[in-house]
């Protein structure tokens, strides 16, 4: 096949696949330079510490999602996680304290991760396509529960009574008044999600498991245990985002979280993992959720209507798909 | 003897694991045991047609869809923004005809460009009308600022409103188009064409079929049953909402797999399309009915959305379940 | 009749396949209004000849006379259109639709509506003398109406020549008579009619002319009968010249010394029942090479598929070194000290777009784990080893599989395994596709192996190559066992006629 390319062809090719790979790093540094020429405070400490600041929920739950699609699946449940999470441990504040009722999200999480892979598992539904029904489904299931269990109505911490230091710090904390403790937080997990990713055996096996399931299979790795683990990890990561995610806003609504499962997806695929599975890291889904950040701080400065960024998200989102498509789909 | 038996319990469960709609219909008149009211009268028979016409418009759309073996989750946002801009289009002076078919127009371009990246470009059908879904509902937020639009154009408001020949006219539209799509996969060559392609794309192909076209065809047809839903649900209301439709696409494609239309490819039919969206409209009708000691009571949309996620991750769970179940089989 | 007119004719045809020639030179002439048998083994390019014709595949050189008319390139419905049919083993037919609308499928303009098409397609399966109803769902038809359903498709298009690839594969005795009468119809009518079968009882009773095919060389073509001056018929040649045409070469020095250090009895299979196996019980001694022949889907691969816990099976009992193991998933299989090298290796067997590496420490990262992490110098240890001691041709580890040849990628599956050394090792076709001088490798790959003490199943659609490398062979047959034997002591001929059945 490659008798036929003339070198000129090669070159085109290689510069062709140049791009596509360091497409996102490319996309970053034009808005970068678009965004400083047009708003030259862009290149300032403050807004560097605003824009550390964005990296809130929806950097966890592209953490937890990233693991989901390297290992070949899909997972529209995070609303429904998400509510359910905020509305538990919200109204556990009061009783157990601030501390506590975070791991009980947290572990609450973890869980509903786990059931939604346990479906899966046992129902046999081992392609994206099935995937994404059930897990939709799921998000279904657990938000109606999370608005039987608050009645429907919001959250209001203003009429809580016990302290919150660590809700607070999520929310408005920093250090030196420079980096967001949330930022931390958010790289604290980035480090040991990347060393379990690319280090242990399990993380390994994920990218086994997303690149064929079947020789991964016949090769003695354990397949259904790793779609449950890869789904308890969403979960978990999830739950950590509900978190930060209430954290911000004092007054939770059960309907907050319903734009996360599309904006994780999309930032984990901008960021360039494949959603044919097996080929991706979590350094990546920080490009993309970078990319994203920067984006919509770039829009924001162009157009002052607040529904632009709806429209770009979509386009953004179908041009990654076809963009992986094309990409990866060759070979 | 007991062969026979085997043999008839065999013959009834490949009948049932084809009719989910037949279990369906089971739950549902166990669900009426409990509640009193009879809801099969022609006033609440006709409201629930009128409730389920768009729904049932989009699900014939879906089977073509789903026939060829794809699948089509941007049916709802196409159905919000198709009502959106007809409205804006006659309230900015536009004759109502004219806006009407400039909006039916919009959903066969959705159609067309879900065509091209999944026929032409050969990407996931789901995943990426998915994105095109939420594409589209953003341009639908961008153009309304998010807010409800309507307009005082009498001619539109009749579009729905009106009665003909004794049934609503929403009604009379949707048994046209189910007709005239049951015609076009039933008689015409290109209907045979689509369950051929989605049965088997590669004998398809060698047979001669233009399985890109044909395809291709497919999915502006989904788009614009989509469109067409939309308007009728935009006249109806006399508003055009972009968040319509946010839980339609994966219901629609729900209900037409309890109908029968398998996602394998190949299967199914408008028919039993129609009767899986009816069931589910039925479902969440009799819902609102329940009564509890003898009194009507509004049953909560929470336990509503809680049952629906119950039977949409049911019916799919036993959908892989039953297909795992036959590769297992030793 | 006009036997003397051709009808086809291919000279020189060839056609190779990345690392492989499938075809070299290929020339068959074909006449008019005869049955043509086609027989050779598997893999011996019998596949590639027809999806040439039918346009599926195309040649990279020579010319293909078909009715007169020059070949150069076609499609599969302009091949049919010419009126050259192909019904393969897997029919091409859409099993959602029903028989008449499969039979006209695509065509239904051209017949001015379904109803006419049902019509038609009842005339033409009355034609050949089936009585299937025309609005039947195909998935609810037998492999031979199936078949029935594909000869009218062909005749629909008033064919000259249908060839049939293996069609007795799934018939039963009274269905294969049936087949033989159509097919003697049809050459009455002066249909031509390519045959293509591995069972020379059949090339016997109903052919005119067999060709012989062995590693992509056409062998012989022959007149299958003579008919002396009286008008007497008698076999030209005999079926043990056949056989001996199709094994061709003798065992040669091709394969290495095959290693004789078979002990004990180390794994003992008790009564696999699938729904395609039936009863299929054997012993498998230490050190020993195990051979199984057979046709292909004969259930080869599904014996074992089933040891290693990759199909579910009925009674299953396995007996390692005395002990009863469950097997019920893979990883109990490879725990249980079995490793399978599966089938397809693009499939089931690499992870194309990962690296060498990856590909060859699959299995064995568990072993270098220590409290969850993977120890990397030594990962990098284990591939470095695999690919010098394989002597894999790769550019550096770090190089996708996809990009490797095939005789390479499967060196890397069997470097996975040869790093945590199972007792036991099942190869499915470990030689497939792969060139003749990797071939080799393989085989010392095979010996040694037994030599250090493992057991090894080898499955093989190569006759020779199982016959030289084993220690013992299972012929199996339509999902049983039907004999055991010494390849030293007992003829190839004598295991064909076994594995043929």
């Amino acid at each position: 096949m490659t008798k036929e390319a003339t070198p000129v062809k090669g070159y085109l090719n290689k510069a062709g696949n140049f791009v596509l790979e360091y497409l996102v790093l490319i996309a970053i540094l034009l808005l970068v330079i678009i965004t400083a020429i047009i708003e030259p405070r862009f290149l300032t400490v403050e807004n560097f510490t605003n824009i550390m600041r964005q990296f809130g929920p929806l950097s966890f739950t592209a953490l937890g999602m990233t693991f989901i699609i390297v290992g070949g699946f899909i997972d529209l449940s995070l609303p429904g996680i998400i509510s359910l999470v905020s509305m538990i441990t919200l109204s556990l504040y009061d009783t157990i304290g601030e501390v506590p009722a975070m791991m009980v999200g947290i572990a609450l999480g973890t869980t509903l991760g786990i059931l939604n892979g346990t479906i899966l598992v046992a129902s046999g539904a081992t392609t994206q396509a099935k995937a994404l029904f059930i897990t939709f489904g799921m998000s279904e299931i657990y938000k109606a529960v999370s608005q039987l269990y608050t009645g429907g109505s919001p959250q209001d911490r203003n009429f809580f009574e016990s302290p919150m230091p660590v809700t607070n710090a999520l929310s408005s904390g920093s250090v030196g008044g420079i980096f967001p403790i949330a930022f931390f937080v958010f790289l604290f997990f980035l480090t040991i999600l990347f060393i379990f990713q690319k280090k242990t055996l399990t993380g390994r096996s994920i990218n086994y498991t997303g690149g064929n399931f079947v020789a991964a299979e016949l090769g003695g790795i354990p397949t259904k245990r790793i779609m449950i683990i890869i789904y308890a990890i969403c979960g978990f990561m999830t739950a950590i985002g509900a978190i930060v995610l209430f954290s911000r806003t004092p007054v939770a609504s059960p309907l907050m979280g319903a734009d996360y499962a599309r904006d994780s997806i999309m930032a984990v695929v901008v960021g360039g993992t494949s959603l044919l599975g097996g080929r991706g890291s979590v350094l990546r889904t920080v490009l993309g959720v970078s990319l994203i950040i920067l984006l919509f701080n770039c829009i924001v400065l162009i157009s002052t209507n607040q529904f632009l960024p709806e429209v770009i998200r979509g386009a953004v989102l179908v041009l990654a798909i076809w963009l992986d498509h094309r990409r990866h789909a060759k070979g | 003897m007991n062969l026979n038996t085997k043999a008839l319990g065999e013959q009834t469960l490949k009948i049932l694991s084809k009719q989910k709609a037949i279990v369906a219909i089971g739950i549902l008149f166990i669900i009426m045991l409990f509640s009193s009211a009879n809801i099969f009268t022609r006033g609440h028979i006709e409201a629930l047609l009128v409730t389920a016409s768009p729904d049932l418009i989009i699900g014939f759309g879906v089977t073509l869809a789903v026939i060829c073996k794809g699948c089509d989750l941007s049916v709802g946002s196409v159905m919000s923004i198709s009502g959106i801009l007809a409205i804006m289009m006659i309230n900015s002076g536009m004759p109502v005809f004219l806006a009407v078919f400039l909006a039916i127009l919009s959903g066969s371009v959705v159609g067309f460009i879900n065509g091209f990246l999944i026929v032409q470009q050969k990407t996931e059908a789901f995943i990426i009308t998915l994105g095109m879904g939420l594409f589209i509902k953003g341009i639908a937020l961008f153009i309304t600022e998010g807010r409800p639009v309507s307009t005082q154009n009498a001619a539109f408001n009749a579009i729905s409103n009106t009665t003909i020949l004794g049934l609503p006219s929403i009604v009379m539209y949707m048994l046209i188009i189910g007709v005239l799509i049951f015609c076009l996969m039933r008689f015409t060559s290109f209907g045979r064409n689509c369950y051929a392609l989605g049965g088997d794309y590669e004998v398809a192909e060698h047979s001669g079929i233009d399985v890109v076209k044909t395809k291709w065809a497919a999915f502006i047809i989904t788009g614009t049953c989509a469109s067409i839903a939309g308007i009728l649900l935009a006249s109806r209301w006399n508003t055009g909402n972009s968040i319509y439709g946010d839980l339609t696409p994966l219901l629609v494609n729900c209900s037409v797999v309890i109908g029968g239309t398998s996602f394998a490819g190949g299967i199914g039919g408008i028919i039993q399309s129609g009767i899986g969206v009816f069931v589910m409209h039925l479902f969440r009708y009799s819902m609102n009915l329940f009564r509890i000691d003898g009194v009507i009571r509004e049953i909560s949309p929470f336990v509503r959305n809680l049952v629906i996620g119950i039977v949409i991750v049911t019916i799919i769970a036993m959908d892989c379940f039953s297909i795992k179940r036959k590769k297992e089989d030793v | 009749m006009e036997q003397n007119e051709i009808i086809l004719s291919m000279s020189n045809v060839n056609k190779s396949f990345p690392g492989v020639k499938a075809l070299t030179d290929a020339t068959i002439e074909v006449r008019k209004g005869t049955v043509h048998g086609l027989v050779g083994e598997n893999g011996a390019g019998k596949s590639t000849l027809m999806k040439i014709l039918s346009g599926v595949h195309t040649k990279d050189s020579g010319t293909i006379v078909f009715d007169g008319e020059t070949i150069e390139h076609t499609t599969p419905i302009q091949s049919i259109r010419r009126g050259l049919s192909i019904i393969y083993q897997e029919f091409n037919l859409v099993n959602t639709l029903t028989v008449g609308e499969n039979i006209f499928l695509g065509r239904y303009r051209e017949m001015k509506g379904l109803h006419n098409s049902h019509k038609k397609a009842r005339e033409l399966l009355d034609s050949i003398g089936s009585t299937i109803n025309t609005h039947t769902l195909v998935s609810d038809l037998s492999a031979s109406e199936k078949q029935m359903v594909e000869i009218s498709k062909a005749l629909s298009f008033s064919s000259k020549l249908i060839i049939m690839d293996e069609p007795s594969s799934s018939l039963t005795a009274d269905e294969l008579k049936c087949l033989f009468r159509i097919i003697n119809d049809l050459r009455e009518k002066g249909v031509t009619v390519i045959y293509i079968s591995h069972k020379l009882d059949e090339i016997f009773e109903l052919c005119d002319i067999v060709t012989v095919i062995r590693d992509g060389c056409i062998v012989d073509t022959k007149d299958v009968w003579k008919i002396d001056e009286a008008g007497n018929k008698t076999e030209n040649l005999t079926r043990n010249e056949m056989i001996a045409m199709m094994i061709g070469r003798e065992i040669e020095n091709e394969w290495p010394e095959r290693p004789r250090c078979a002990g004990d009895t180390l794994m003992d299979v008790q009564n696999i029942r699938t729904r395609k196996l039936s009863d299929i019980s054997f012993k498998l001694n230490k050190g020993e090479i195990l051979g199984f022949v057979g046709l292909v889907g004969a259930g080869r691969t599904e014996i074992v598929r089933a040891i290693y816990g990759a199909d579910k099976a009925k009674d299953l009992k396995i007996l390692i070194n005395g002990k009863q193991s469950k097997i019920k998933k893979p990883r109990d299989g490879k725990r249980a000290g079995i490793g399978l090298l599966p089938e397809d290796r693009k499939l089931e067997g690499l992870v194309l777009s990962f690296s060498v590496r990856d590909n060859i420490t699959m299995s064995s990262l568990e072993e270098i784990t220590k409290f969850g992490f993977v120890n990397s110098s030594l990962e990098k240890g284990i591939a470095e080893r695999q690919i010098e001691a394989l002597s894999i041709k790769t550019p550096s580890p770090n190089t996708k599989t996809k990009t490797l040849s095939g005789g390479n990628q499967q060196k890397c599956i069997m470097g996975r395994w040869l790093e945590i050394n199972p007792d036991i090792l099942i190869l499915d076709e470990p030689t497939r596709g792969i060139d003749v001088g990797t071939k080799y490798e393989i085989y010392v790959l095979i010996k040694k192996i037994a030599e250090n003490g493992g057991s090894v199943i080898l499955i093989s659609s190569e006759l020779p190559e199982v016959l030289a490398m084993s220690n013992r062979v299972l012929t199996i047959c339509e999902g049983k066992i039907t004999g055991e034997f010494n390849p030293e002591e007992t003829s190839a001929h004598e295991i064909m006629d076994a594995a043929i059945g």
